[in-house]
């Protein structure tokens, strides 16, 4: 019983499911449902399809280039059954399996994070914006016009915040 | 030596079964009579196998092999794969490739050191068999048919080829080959000598309704046992005359 990916969606086929199409150069198409055949049909790409794992790898938005993904792989060069071996296997993809889940997590945390650039070009921006609330107001009245001179430098002023 | 076997029913032996050097793979049937001659040959020198690629049993058609290795179809289930390698020697590497053309055993025709194969075969899975079965590999057709598995019957020691291939392409195989080939049929005239028949370098089965001279013919040029090749002029030559012209 082999578990497919399907083509589109990229989510696994169990048997029974699905269905198949055979392009004439022999490349075959494995597809989870028909809402991943019709939109095939529809020659739509599944890398510009937002609702893919293909687009959200291609995107960015998970983690896509790993070592942990080198382990699932179709292989044409089989192995002797050895029982140490396959015990020593289903040990260690267990492992990997943990491994790789803590760094997807890792990559969707530092995903969501603010960009660092971003966050500063705010935190400026609300500094100009409400330096006049912590200006003392007899200072502020004294001074009058000298405060447009004080917003121009907020660099100084956010230490003293 | 030359046997003849059915399997259930059919003539076509070169189909359900693939024989080699170093192992034999046999399809799965509903009786064991196929088999059970097999292994009374040689389950004492290689192994016999039962064997099936992506649940066929026409594993004679679909795999290519020699004693260093087989090559199976991409059709081939993962629990195929690793049956077939189980079963194996270890000195046996195995392979599935990725071909458009699934039926291996069609497209190549192959004995321990040069392979001829189809012209459209992909030139990945040239270098496949060139790398795994160490063979050196010849695009070439047999009788102006692309399917050279099917029609001839290699080994090590000679070759038979379908009974139109004309003398000049004979030669030329036979210099790419270096052995002898002759041209010929079996089960009773059958022009798929690949299909029916399967050959290794001490023994050769083929179906049920292979004549006797047919069977000389194989196992002279094959020389196997103790038909040799000059054997069809000098002790064949009467019960060939017998056969033919009484």
């Amino acid at each position: 019983m082999r578990l497919e990916k399907c083509y589109f969606c990229s989510t696994t086929i169990y048997p029974g499911h699905g269905i198949v199409f055979v392009r004439n150069d022999c490349k075959m198409f494995r597809f989870c449902r028909s809402k991943c055949h019709k939109n095939f049909k529809m020659r739509r790409n599944p890398r510009r399809t937002k609702w893919t794992k293909a687009f959200r790898k291609a995107a960015g938005k998970e983690l896509a280039i790993d070592t942990t993904f080198e382990f699932e792989k179709k292989r044409h060069v089989p192995v002797k059954y050895n029982r140490e071996l396959w015990s020593k296997t289903v040990k260690a993809m267990k492992r990997i399996e943990e491994i790789r889940s803590k760094r997807q997590n890792l990559h969707i945390k530092n995903r969501l994070k603010p960009d660092p650039q971003l966050r500063k070009e705010l935190d400026l921006k609300e500094v100009k914006q409400g330096i006049t609330l912590i200006t003392p107001p007899v200072e502020k009245k004294r001074l009058g016009r000298k405060i447009p001179q004080v917003m121009q430098e907020p660099e100084s002023m956010e230490t003293g915040e | 030596m030359a046997v003849r076997v059915q399997f259930e029913n059919s003539n076509e032996v070169g189909v359900f079964s693939k024989l080699t050097n170093a192992y034999c793979l046999v399809g799965i049937g509903a009786s064991e009579n196929f088999y059970s001659a097999f292994e009374g040959e040689l389950a004492d020198v290689i192994p016999v196998v039962h064997a099936s690629v992506a649940g066929c049993r026409i594993i004679g058609r679909l795999c290519v092999g020699n004693r260093h290795g087989l090559i199976v179809p991409s059709t081939t289930t993962d629990q195929e794969l690793q049956h077939i390698r189980n079963s194996l020697p270890d000195s046996v590497k195995m392979q599935r490739v990725e071909e458009r053309l699934s039926a291996l055993g069609n497209v190549v025709a192959c004995n321990d050191y040069v392979a001829l194969v189809h012209p459209d075969l992909d030139r990945e899975t040239e270098e496949i068999l060139a790398d795994v079965l160490k063979v050196e590999v010849f695009h070439q057709t047999v009788a102006g048919n692309v399917l050279v598995g099917t029609n001839c019957a290699l080994s090590n020691r000679g070759g038979l080829l379908h009974p139109r291939t004309s003398i000049e392409d004979q030669d030329e195989l036979s210099s790419l080959l270096q052995v002898p080939l002759v041209a010929g049929t079996v089960n009773r005239g059958s022009d798929v000598v690949g299909a029916g028949m399967v050959v290794n370098d001490w023994i050769a089965f083929c179906g049920l309704d292979t004549t006797s001279t047919e069977l000389s013919v194989i196992e002279s040029v094959f020389k196997l046992g103790e038909g040799q090749p000059s054997a069809i002029a000098t002790t064949m030559r009467s019960t060939l005359f017998e056969r033919y012209f009484k």
